[in-house]
Formats: structure tokens, C-alpha cells, sequence
């Protein structure tokens, strides 16, 4: 039986005790005599639970132990004495036998392979029904003990009840655990990167160039401080540029001067380039913004411009960032009590007066975090860089000339073939881990910010 | 200035401050400063106006190129090719047509030499470049569609090849250019909507490829992160919002959710290489990797936990927007805690966080870079059939396509963001629909 139609009879099981349950009660119910604790429907569920949870708990654990099972099972076969010592080749012929077992492979290359394959294919349907057997015991025994306890004063609302918060509880328990996920893998690699490479090498080295590592001192060509400033050139000042007066002028012009069928209008209009896919920008960057910046570096006279400089990943990536910083803009404004604005109005200073001395910087606080924010949006991101920057290491002010970005680089690393314990592959775990504490770092300070600046208003 | 609440200051000079006098608005230099202050709110308001306006103006602009450099994707040039089948002295069974094994009876037939003779025969020595290298596969089709066309002379539409493409479109080479003039002087040339765009999946000639195996990868890989993401968030948040006591654990519960909103999406794409595919030994065993790579289940897993918190914020803001009267009036006639959430609370939050999802999973559709991390760029060229087998989606494969260098495939490229684009804005489109049918003012 495969697996899927397992899941599928368990399920079904647990929809007939749910039925039967419920009905068993109602007739409780009906007697007149006593009223039901819980209501009808809950003593099903109590008994669904019972039916449904014991064979799939059941199921998860033999999943995990059923592999081990089988090989030994394969193992205790005479045949198996001649399989070879060195493991991984030992690995390689049963994994050929399993998928001769399983039919997914036709014809052997091993002998040894095609003798095993049907000890394999038996031990395999042996487990298999072994394992039905137990879970389908283990749901008739937990649907029939659950039956048993339907009373009337039985409180099955509040074990069902005690179950759903159970459920509740892991789930908002995930959010935890990826966050300590990121951050234990995130270090657990970069340790192993960090006891091949010295910290100092990785943050203070200035020669990046992933490609030659010399094995006797893989730090050498493992220096990032190339690629922290490609990525604060890239994404903290090219990008900031664009974004923060298109994003404030834009967020100015719609909360104070538009009329309000303008603003309905642009407002959804601008937020659309915060929805347009970033594989998108970075294509744009690439094909159409890319050779117009080559082009007018050549009109001001650079001799060798590159076709992958920073300006244009910048640009196109300040642009996709204007909606954040805008909307980020309009909502510390908005949040400016009206009677100052108001106020400087009525001493009779112009519209642009109040915003320029009384509104921005009644509301500075909060643009601030919504700019930190958007560099931190700015520097993970990945795509534009990927298809518009280059992959050259240089630490350059010249914006026409190329660098490469944190991100560009851990996606450069992690696509080749490298082995996954290799300083190349590794590297880029620490680069990751670098990105996370500082974005991190980022929206702290301005979450913090923001908090602070609320409380000074309400 | 006599009143005994303001006593009068002593002003720098010693004496008393002359009473002033009302501004006179009407002299010259109070009329040049208020000219100025007008003409710079004029000056601001036209600044923001600019910012607004080119913001949108580069919208426009990047709309607009991909969709002229794109709709080209959506049409092919076709060619007329006549072929003489008794001449070319093709041997096949036709009995075996209607059968399953048409593909195999057909392959020992030698159709790409037919093909090729035939075009060489039509159109001279150049004849074998005006057609695309796999115009054999659409004769295929045809004479399975029809095997009474091998008795006699048919006519059949084959793909062009891309240098006649281009050599259309824009200009190609000399040869291309004269075989083009030729064709359309024989009317053998015409323009047909490329269904193979929509219903084949990657190659390498940028004439066959088409979109269904990275759409097909894409609903896998959505329909993963939506069961993951969906139902764990919505119950994180009804937890939080509802039941949570205040305290350090629900605490760090919070601030964990809002710094994973801000978390780099790469970041999640390390996550999943680390978790889902790398090896690691647990008392002393040897364990993982857990999923296999480049499948449409690891890539939906790591989205999942990418938008996970996307999805709680939103339910978090519309459990939060229904008023507290509901609650208690359910706690009132005797309801549980449990049944006021899910009989009562849920259903009038439902929209808010269908909307908020909505949202999420347009941002997962359109993501790319945690994909690229785990595996899923490899080259398919048959659909996935289920969630397990290697897969790639359909950002992924416009990142794909526009490393190639054969200029065919920029056409290709921009009519797979159109493709792409559609769905969002479809995705948004009802998310708005939704926010707005079914936005209560409490």
C-alpha cells in the first residue's frame, strides 16, 4: 500500500468516528435525561482526534526508522558478505539495489545490485505492511478507547479545546524557531569557514578573488572589504540618491498638494514599482539602463567604461525602493498632530514654508527609520545586482566603474560545483551571516526610532 | 503694552521697545519678498509634482519596453514548407500511427534528412537555414495528426529559424535578407500565434522554447508555500492576538516575526541550502539531506518561511480591526474562548487576511533569489509532475533566459516578464477587489 493511500484511510477513518461519535452522543443528548457537557460535535472531534493522531505520530517516527530497518534486513542476507568494505561504494550499491527494488531503474550495472535488489524489494514490502498494520491497530485502538469515554458530563470540549491551543502554540513557535534556524545554520557554516579562514583575513582583507584560493592560505583571496563597500556604494548611496528625494518629494507632493483624485490614483500607481518582481529590474537594468550608462560615460570621455558599472544597478534598484521610503514618508507625516501644521499656516507661513520647517522636521525621526530601513532592503537585495553589477572586486568612488555586492557574490559562490565543505562555498555562510547581523542591526535601530518618535506625539 | 501681566522688557538699549506697528504689505520690498516666497512654493510644489510624475514616467517606461521587446515572443514566423513524401521514399507503418509508439515508429523514418532535403528542394541551397532545427518535430506532429498525408504532396507550416526571425524583425544577415524577399515574393511566409510559447517548456533553441514547465514548477511550488504558509500563519497570529499572555516568551515571539518580515529573501535561500540540503550528523548519525534538490517542495518550503510572517502581520492587523463587542457578546451566551475565535472573530477577519495573503504569495511568485540557492536553476525541459521532481519557476527562468547569448532569446525573456507580470497584477488586482468589497467600517 503506498503512503498516500494510507494517509487517505486514516483520514477517512477519522471522518466515520468523527460521525459516528457525534451521533452516539447526540442520542445521549436525546435521552433528555441529562444534558451533554459538550456539544455533539465536539465529542466527534475528541474522537477524530484520537482516531487520526496516534497512526500519523506513528507514521512520522517509522518513517525515520524503517530505512535503517531494511538495510539491515538486506544486510543479514548471505550475499551481502561480499558488498565492499569502503562505504561509500557500499552506499552506491544499495542505493542502485533500492531503485531496482522500486522499479525505477531498469537493468543493473552491478551484479551485486541485481542479487540484492530482491531482498531488497521483499524486506521492503515486509516493513511496509509491518508499518500499515501498527498504524491502523493504533487507530482502531485510539478511535474504540475514545468511543468508550463519550458520557454525557464528559468534558470533551475541553480536551479538544487543550488540543487546539496546543496546535496554536507551535505554530506561532515556528516563527521562533526560523529565526533561530537562520542563525544557527548561518553560524554553524561560517564557524567552519572561520576555522579555515582567520576573521581578520575575511573582514580586513582587501583582495577578493574566489576563484584562485590558494589551499596553504585561503584568506589571502577571501578579503571582503571589497564587496562591503560594493554593497554600501551600490545599495546605501547610489540607491539613496535616487530614493530619497524621488520617495520624499513624491510622499510631500501627495499627502499636502494633490487633490484627492490624484492621489487615489498615483498613490496605487507607485506602489505597483514596489510590486514589480525584482528578477524584472534586474533584467531591465541589464538590457536597456546598463548600455545607456556605458554610453554616456563614453560621451564624458571614459576611455574603458563598463557595461556592468554601479550606476545602473544602483539606479534601477533606488527606483524600485521609491515606494518604500514614500510610503514610509507619508505615514510619519500623517502622523504629525494637524495643529502644527495648522498653526504655521495660520502665522501665515506658505505651504512649502510649513513643510520645510515645521512638518519634515516634526517628522524627521520617522523618515530617518524609513531611510534605514530602505538601505537595508537596499543592500539584501539580490537579483538586480545578480543580472546588472559585475563580478569584479574593486573598491572605486568612480560610479561608471564596476563592483560587486555581497549578495552577487554569495549567489556567485553557491552555483558552482564546489564541495559544500570547500572555503569558496563556505565563504558564502559568512557573507550571509555578515548581511544578516547588519540588516538586522538596521531594523533595530530603526524600529527603535520609531517607537521612541511615537511616543513623543501621543 | 500696560497690562500688569507683561511687564515690559528691558530691551538692549536700556530704554523700552517702540510699539509696532502693523506691517505694511503694500510697499515694494514687502511685494518683492511675498513675490519670492510665492514664486518658491511654486518652485516646491512643481519639484514634487516632477518626483511624482517621473516615478511613474519610469514605470511606464520599463512597462512599455518589455511589452514592445516581448509580444514579438508571442508570435512566430512561419514558413511554407511543401514536401513530396512517395518522392522522398519515407517507410513508415501507418498502422502504428494511432498507437502510443507513433513517436518510435516515426523516429527510424529519418524525418530531420526528409526535412531537410525537402527545404533544400524548395528553397535552395540555403533552404535548410530559413527553417528552425527541430522543424521536424511539427512535420511529426502533422503526420500523426494525419497520416493520409504521407500518400501524396503536402504543404506544411514548419517554424522558421531565428535568423529569419530576426532578419524580419530587425536586420539579419545578407543571405537571410535575400531568403526572406524571396519567400514573401512566394507568399510562403506568415505570422502565427506561438502556442508552443504557452505549452512547451525550456530548450536551447530559442525558437522552441516555451513557458508551461516553469508555470507548472510555479503552481507546485505556490500550492507548498500556501499549505505551509497559510494555515501556520493565520494560527500563529490567532494565537498572538488572542491568547498570548504578555510576557518574555510572547515577546520574542513578536520581535522575531517583525525582524523575519525584514530578513533579506537570500538569507531564507541559505536557510534552505543549510536545513533542507545539507548533511549533518546527529548522535553520530549521519542525517539529510532532508528533501531532494532543485524539487518544487524545497523551494516552496523556503518561500513559505519567507512570507510566513508577511501573513501574520496581516492577520494579526484584521483579528485586531473587529471590535471587542463581538467577542464579549459571544462570551456572554456562554461560547468559549476557542469557539469565539473560530466561529466568530475568524470568519470577519477572513478578508483582511485572505487580502494580506494575496499579497504575500504575489511576492513569493515573483521571488528569485532564495530559489537560485536551492537548486532550482537547473535546465528542464520536462514539466515536473510532481513535487518532488526537478523543477524551476517561471522568475527563475527569465533570470535563465537572459543569460543566453543567442539574441533570440531577449524576445523571449520580455514575453515571459509579460506572462509573469499578468499574474501579479491579476494577484494584486484582487487583493484590492477584496479589500474593498469587503472593508467594514466597525
Amino acid at each position: 500500500m503506498t503512503f498516500s493511500a494510507l494517509i487517505f484511510l486514516i483520514a477517512g477513518l477519522g471522518l466515520i468516528s468523527w460521525l459516528t461519535a457525534r451521533a452516539r452522543a447526540a442520542r445521549f443528548d436525546r435521552a433528555g435525561r441529562r444534558r451533554l457537557h459538550s456539544l455533539p460535535a465536539q465529542h466527534g472531534w475528541y474522537v477524530a482526534l484520537w482516531t487520526v493522531v496516534p497512526p500519523l505520530l506513528f507514521l512520522l517516527c517509522w518513517s525515520a526508522i524503517e530505512p535503517g530497518l531494511v538495510s539491515q534486513a538486506v544486510m543479514a542476507h548471505p550475499a551481502a558478505a561480499q558488498l565492499p568494505g569502503f562505504d561509500f561504494e557500499r552506499q552506491a550499491v544499495l542505493a542502485e539495489a533500492r531503485r531496482l527494488a522500486s522499479g525505477s531503474q531498469i537493468g543493473a550495472f552491478n551484479p551485486l545490485a541485481e542479487q540484492l535488489a530482491p531482498v531488497m524489494a521483499e524486506a521492503q514490502s515486509h516493513y511496509a505492511w509491518l508499518g500499515t498494520l501498527v498504524a491502523m491497530l493504533l487507530a482502531f485502538a485510539g478511535g474504540a478507547f475514545a468511543f468508550t469515554r463519550i458520557r454525557a458530563n464528559f468534558h470533551a470540549r475541553t480536551r479538544v479545546e487543550r488540543v487546539v491551543m496546543f496546535v496554536l502554540i507551535i505554530a506561532s513557535l515556528i516563527a521562533i524557531l526560523t529565526t533561530l534556524g537562520i542563525f544557527l545554520s548561518l553560524v554553524r557554516e561560517s564557524l567552519r569557514f572561520f576555522s579555515m579562514v582567520p576573521v581578520t583575513d575575511f573582514l580586513f582583507g582587501t583582495h577578493w578573488a574566489p576563484q584562485v584560493i590558494d589551499p596553504n592560505d585561503p584568506g589571502a583571496s577571501l578579503g571582503a572589504v571589497p564587496l562591503f563597500w560594493g554593497t554600501f556604494f551600490i545599495g546605501a548611496v547610489i540607491a539613496m540618491l535616487v530614493a530619497i528625494p524621488f520617495g520624499l518629494m513624491s510622499a510631500i507632493y501627495l499627502t499636502q498638494y494633490a487633490a484627492p483624485r490624484v492621489r487615489r490614483w498615483m498613490k496605487p500607481i507607485l506602489e505597483i514599482l514596489a510590486g514589480v518582481p525584482t528578477v524584472v529590474y534586474g533584467y531591465f537594468a541589464a538590457l536597456t539602463v546598463a548600455p545607456a550608462v556605458r554610453d554616456l560615460a563614453v560621451m564624458l570621455g571614459m576611455e574603458f567604461a563598463s557595461s556592468e558599472s554601479a550606476l545602473a544597478a544602483g539606479v534601477v534598484m533606488g527606483v524600485m525602493i521609491i515606494p518604500f521610503v514614500s510610503s514610509m514618508a507619508d505615514d510619519s507625516i500623517a502622523a504629525v498632530p494637524t495643529a502644527m501644521r495648522d498653526g504655521s499656516l495660520a502665522l501665515g507661513a506658505t505651504t512649502s514654508e510649513t513643510i520645510g520647517r515645521v512638518l519634515v522636521p516634526a517628522a524627521l525621526p520617522g523618515v530617518v527609520a524609513g531611510v534605514l530601513l530602505a538601505v537595508s532592503r537596499a543592500i539584501g537585495e539580490t537579483m538586480i545586482v545578480v543580472m546588472a553589477a559585475s563580478g569584479a572586486a574593486n573598491i572605486t568612488l568612480n560610479p561608471f566603474e564596476s563592483t560587486t555586492t555581497v549578495t552577487k557574490q554569495i549567489v556567485d559562490l553557491l552555483t558552482g560545483d564546489a564541495a559544500f565543505d570547500s572555503p569558496k562555498t563556505l565563504a558564502a555562510f559568512a557573507l550571509g551571516l555578515t548581511l544578516f547581523l547588519v540588516t538586522l542591526a538596521l531594523n533595530i535601530i530603526a524600529l527603535r526610532v520609531v517607537k521612541k518618535y511615537r511616543e513623543a506625539y501621543e | 503694552m500696560s497690562d500688569p501681566l507683561m511687564p515690559e522688557l528691558p530691551s538692549a538699549g536700556g530704554g523700552t521697545i517702540a510699539p509696532r506697528q502693523p506691517t505694511d504689505w503694500t510697499t515694494d520690498a514687502m511685494r518683492q519678498r511675498i513675490r519670492k516666497r510665492y514664486a518658491r512654493e511654486r518652485r516646491f510644489r512643481r519639484l514634487g509634482l516632477v518626483a511624482v510624475v517621473m516615478s511613474a514616467a519610469f514605470l511606464a517606461f520599463l512597462l512599455v519596453t518589455m511589452a514592445s521587446q516581448g509580444l514579438g515572443g508571442f508570435f512566430r514566423t512561419e514558413v511554407a514548407l511543401p514536401i513530396d513524401f512517395p518522392q522522398t521514399g519515407i517507410e513508415v507503418d501507418k498502422a502504428a500511427l494511432d498507437q502510443p509508439g507513433a513517436d518510435l515508429a516515426l523516429a527510424g523514418a529519418g524525418l530531420e534528412n526528409i526535412v531537410g532535403s525537402a527545404a533544400i528542394a524548395a528553397f535552395g541551397d540555403y533552404g535548410p537555414n530559413v527553417i528552425s532545427d527541430n522543424a521536424w518535430l511539427t512535420v511529426r506532429e502533422a503526420i500523426k495528426h494525419d497520416p493520409s498525408i504521407l500518400d501524396g504532396r503536402a504543404v506544411i507550416h514548419v517554424p522558421a529559424s531565428a535568423e529569419i526571425d530576426r532578419a524580419i524583425s530587425e536586420t539579419g544577415t545578407p543571405e537571410a535578407e535575400a531568403a526572406v524577399t524571396k519567400l514573401q515574393a512566394e507568399n510562403a511566409i506568415t505570422e502565427g500565434f506561438n502556442w508552443r510559447f504557452l505549452s512547451a517548456s525550456d530548450s536551447t533553441d530559442p525558437t522552441q522554447v516555451g513557458i508551461w514547465g516553469a508555470l507548472k514548477g510555479s503552481f507546485f511550488t505556490m500550492l507548498v508555500t500556501f499549505l505551509i504558509a497559510f494555515p501556520v500563519g493565520v494560527l500563529a497570529a490567532i494565537y498572538l492576538e488572542e491568547y498570548a499572555p504578555k510576557n518574555r516568551w510572547t515577546d520574542l515571539v513578536e520581535v522575531s516575526i517583525n525582524n523575519l518580515a525584514a530578513v533579506p529573501s537570500i538569507i531564507f535561500g541559505l536557510l534552505g541550502l543549510a536545513v533542507f540540503l545539507g548533511t549533518w550528523t546527529l548522535f553520530g548519525h549521519k542525517v539529510g539531506p532532508l528533501l531532494p534538490r532543485s524539487a518544487a517542495l524545497v523551494g516552496g518550503l523556503t518561500l513559505a518561511l519567507m512570507i510566513m510572517p508577511v501573513i501574520v502581520i496581516a492577520s494579526r492587523n484584521a483579528i485586531k480591526a473587529v471590535p471587542p463587542s463581538i467577542r464579549d457578546a459571544a462570551l456572554g451566551i456562554g461560547a468559549s474562548k476557542v469557539q469565539v475565535v473560530f466561529h466568530h472573530v475568524l470568519p470577519l477577519a477572513l478578508p483582511g487576511i485572505l487580502t494580506g495573503t494575496i499579497i504575500g504569495m504575489a511576492r513569493a511568485l515573483g521571488e528569485t533569489a532564495p530559489l537560485l540557492l536551492v537548486g532550482m536553476r537547473a535546465f528542464i525541459a520536462t514539466p515536473p509532475d510532481s513535487l518532488t521532481d526537478k523543477a524551476t519557476v517561471l522568475p527563475v527562468q527569465i533570470f535563465l533566459w537572459s543569460d543566453e547569448v543567442s539574441r533570440g532569446f531577449v524576445e523571449k525573456t520580455s514575453a515571459a516578464i509579460i506572462v509573469l507580470l499578468v499574474f501579479l497584477l491579476a494577484m494584486n488586482a484582487v487583493a484590492i477587489y477584496l479589500r474593498n468589497k469587503f472593508e467594514t467600517r466597525w
